[in-house]
């Protein structure tokens, strides 16, 4: 009788699966056990989580280290991935010409025309000509209001642009009401004698005449020329409740794509394509060019510097030279990431379209040899590497009640998608693909501007509340929870995530529906895109419509919507895919190291 | 702060007690004041009721707010802090309304009293010295909403914001609690002037008096 321990190290987590075999009989688990990875996949510093990981396993048997016989580890760590993100278009307004942030609280309703004036100055206006004051943060809402209503029935003011947040007051206190747009941060660059528009409209509602271009024109008396000048300004203030338009004469609001460089593949022919044409275009390209032996950026580029980086990252933790490293898949995401508009008067941000990048390396084979060895000699047990990962994890699903071969497994880790398909006849085919749950991360983190990957993750893996009063929350899916106890107070009247530990606000001010979709979105585009990419490659057909079963496993196969996601996409190629329950007991997880200690078995 | 300032502080309060003698301002208006420097003046007219207003929000005074004290302890005008509170509800669109509460000089009681009083169950508490409380009438009354405990780092722009986010509170949004400055030298300077307003404010109670609905004129 023998102890055999399956160690499975991936990118997130370390996975020990204990057995005892005798020979003739069906392998007896005795323990498992999963602890986070220590340093990246494929390095020395994994050691300390092994440990960990067997020492929880050991205890849970009631077994101690040195009664193992043989510790198995998957082979050759082949994939390690980086992410990164790329913005490729900006929004720019030049001479001031528009204002178009949303102020939560402006004063008044309706539309003013007028020639900008400073409050300080309304002594010295015409009568007869319409003005729309400028007021700077030196005056309260009492003087301004006091000064308006003076001129009364004298000067035609239109319209108010405030720098404090005082439109509400303001407005309440005018004898004849106006609309005011307000929290103008930067009003001393406001063009003074200039014609200018204002609209303000209902709570709830968004402007109308601001946001169309035939409205800008109606109101400034444009020509057809400069109308379609002002086309990119009436849409930059589309969805917005007020805004603030300024004619001045070389005024313009201009969006960019920013030249973010090429990236070429190279498989058995070589394309290059530009990264500012989107994810859409880099994916077709990289499909193009047949299996990928390499993939680089154009030098001096930001992609360059980004595939770089990574070359850079993975040399040093291999020990080889960064030259030497091969990118052997790419994944790229459209998205949009806020930014902050270049010469806006009011912090306005704008969603800027990006591209998100994870990319893949493939790491020496020699890497695992090296670190068994190391393990060998400190636990004093023979380590041995055993098959490819995807094989192992084939044998470990395998184990699934209801499953036989032929059967395709889909591993959904943090760092990597992978594939493999085992047939009828024992001929297994596999495949390692860039983005994964670490992508869905960033996808989350940039599109919804969140400052820390801990609240970008957190979203990412529990779902949303709102704490509607102390004693009550309602839930994404609109069930309303009530509770004996009131809610801490730091939750009140928040967006929460649903933590095991306890409800967790965000510090976002995007109503919860929007975020549950950026959270959906973000999954449909790195796993729905990966698990058909995958299965596309690993079908004996090249057609994913040819795999009839897909069993999904991994650490992002336990999220609680990924695998939905997933199997309702694959439905529609009438493919039946689930959720691995390796060896009927330890879900999704497990699948390797299960299969890394069966595959011993079938050696003897 | 040196021995200097500090005993002058400490005679103004003696000869004040002086002239007063025992504390018993029941029955007569607890907002009279004779200092020209304000031109607040508070009056009270009732016991306060409970409010049903959903788009109130209440603001609880202590016992010397505007009335034996005029101003907080950096020495901003009560009068001003008041505006303050209000500009920042009104600006949300929403209503205010003045309670004072004779039972307790502790801002977050204050608080809690307010906001059961509220009718959207969102009170402000606020002390003559300047600590100020956003309270909600579920929570426990030793919690809060938002809390600002260090009475002489809150400035008219804090007062504007509280008021603001109180108002938000009520509107049942999710506003950013207000930036908290934190100077550790606070306390130690001011720790000795805190405790003898404190007591000054503690002096005005009347544990068998009702909390009395205000009226609040700027004059």
């Amino acid at each position: 009788m023998a102890l055999i321990a399956g160690i499975d190290i991936g990118n997130a987590t370390t996975e020990v699966a204990l057995a005892e075999l005798s020979a003739g009989a069906t392998p007896v688990f005795v323990a498992s056990s999963i602890v986070a990875t220590t340093g990246i996949k494929g390095t020395a510093q994994n050691t300390q989580g092994v440990f960990q990981a067997l020492t929880v396993a050991l205890e849970a048997a009631g077994r101690s280290l040195a009664e193992i016989d043989l510790i198995r580890i998957n082979e050759a760590a082949p994939v390690i991935g980086d992410v990164a993100m790329e913005t490729i278009s900006e929004t720019i307004i030049t001479e001031s010409t528009m204002i178009g942030h949303n102020p939560t609280t402006p004063g008044g309703l309706g539309i003013g025309v007028g020639t900008t004036i400073e409050i300080g100055n309304l002594g010295r206006a015409v009568a007869g000509t319409p003005y729309i004051v400028v007021v700077d943060r030196s005056y309260t809402f009492d003087d301004v209001a006091s000064r308006i209503n003076a001129v009364n029935g004298a000067i035609d003011v239109t319209g108010a642009i405030l720098q404090r947040d005082d439109g509400v007051l303001i407005h309440n206190r005018l004898a004849r009401k106006i609309p005011i747009v307000d929290e103008v941060s930067l009003i001393e660059k406001v063009p003074i004698g200039m014609l200018a528009a204002i609209e303000v409209a209902e709570v709830g509602r968004i402007i109308e005449t601001l946001a169309n271009p035939y409205g800008i024109a109606t109101l400034f008396d444009l020509t057809p020329d400069e109308t379609a000048s002002v086309v990119p300004m009436a849409r930059s203030l589309v969805g917005n409740r007020s805004a603030v338009v300024i004619k001045t004469p070389k005024g313009d609001v201009t969006e960019r794509r920013i030249p973010a460089g090429w990236l070429q593949f190279i498989g058995d022919r070589t394309a290059e394509v530009d990264v500012d044409r989107g994810a859409e275009e880099i994916m077709r390209v990289a499909g193009n060019v047949g299996p990928i032996r390499n993939v680089r950026g154009e030098p001096g580029t930001n992609v360059g510097g980004m595939m770089e980086k990574v070359r850079v990252v993975m040399g040093r933790l291999t020990d080889r030279d960064p030259a030497g490293i091969e990118v052997t898949d790419l994944l790229a995401v459209d998205t949009q990431v806020p930014q902050k508009v270049t010469g806006g008067l009011a912090g306005e941000f704008s969603l800027e379209a990006a591209v998100g990048i994870a990319a893949m390396v493939k790491a020496d084979r020699l890497q695992m040899q090296r670190l068994a060895h190391d393990m060998t000699v400190q636990f004093g047990i023979p380590v041995e590497v055993g098959g490819v990962e995807a094989d192992m994890a084939v044998r470990g699903a395998l184990t699934t009640p209801g499953s036989s071969i032929p059967i395709a497994i889909l591993d959904m880790g943090a760092g990597s998608t992978d594939a493999c398909v085992l047939r009828g006849d024992g001929v297994a085919h596999s495949i390692h693909l860039a983005g994964a749950g670490n992508m869905v991360t960033l996808l989350i983190q940039s599109e919804l501007g969140l400052e820390s990957s801990e609240d970008a993750e957190n979203v990412k893996r529990y779902p949303l509340a709102r704490v509607e009063t102390l004693f009550n929350i309602r839930h994404e899916d609109g069930t309303v929870e009530f509770f004996d106890n009131p809610l801490p107070p730091h939750v009140f009247a928040r967006t929460v995530v649903l933590h095991p530990e306890g409800m967790i606000p965000l510090p976002l001010r995007q109503p919860l529906e929007v975020i549950r979709q950026v959270r959906i979105r973000a999954k449909q585009r790195v796993f729905v895109t990966n698990a058909l990419r995958a299965l596309c490659a690993v079908s004996p057909t090249s057609n994913v419509r040819d795999i009839a079963h897909v069993v999904l496993v991994g650490g992002s196969a336990l999220d609680f919507e990924i695998p939905q996601l997933v199997t309702k996409a694959l439905g529609e190629y009438r493919v039946v895919a689930g959720r691995a329950n390796i060896r009927g007991t330890e879900g999704p997880r497990n699948a390797v190291a299960t299969g890394l200690v069966l595959a011993w078995e079938e050696q003897r | 702060m040196d021995e200097k300032t500090l005993k002058r502080i400490i005679e103004d309060v003696m000869k004040e007690m002086a002239v007063v003698g025992a504390p018993a301002p029941t029955g007569k208006p607890a907002g009279r004041t004779d200092n020209a420097t304000t031109s607040l003046v508070i009056s009270e007219c009732g016991p306060a009721e409970r409010g049903t207003n959903p788009r109130e929000v209440v603001i609880g005074l202590a016992a010397a707010f505007g009335g034996r004290q005029t101003q907080t302890i950096i020495g901003l005008p009560h009068d001003q802090v008041l505006r303050e509170i209000c500009a920042g509800i009104e600006e949300e669109g929403l209503n205010y309304r003045f309670i004072r509460s004779f039972r307790t000089a502790d801002v977050g009681f204050i608080a809690h009293e307010a906001a059961k009083l509220s009718g959207s169950g969102i009170g402000i508490g606020i002390q003559s010295r300047g600590t100020t409380v956003i309270h909600q009438k579920d929570l426990p009354p030793l919690s809060n909403l938002e809390l600002f405990s260090q009475s002489p780092l809150i400035d008219l722009e804090t007062f504007r914001a509280i008021g603001k986010n109180a108002a938000k509170y009520a509107k049942g949004e999710s506003p950013s609690p207000v930036p908290v400055r934190n100077d550790q030298m606070a306390r130690p300077k001011y720790q000795a002037i805190a405790a003898l307003l404190h007591i000054k404010e503690t002096q005005l109670l009347d544990p068998n008096k009702k909390t009395q609905e205000l009226r609040v004129e700027y004059r």
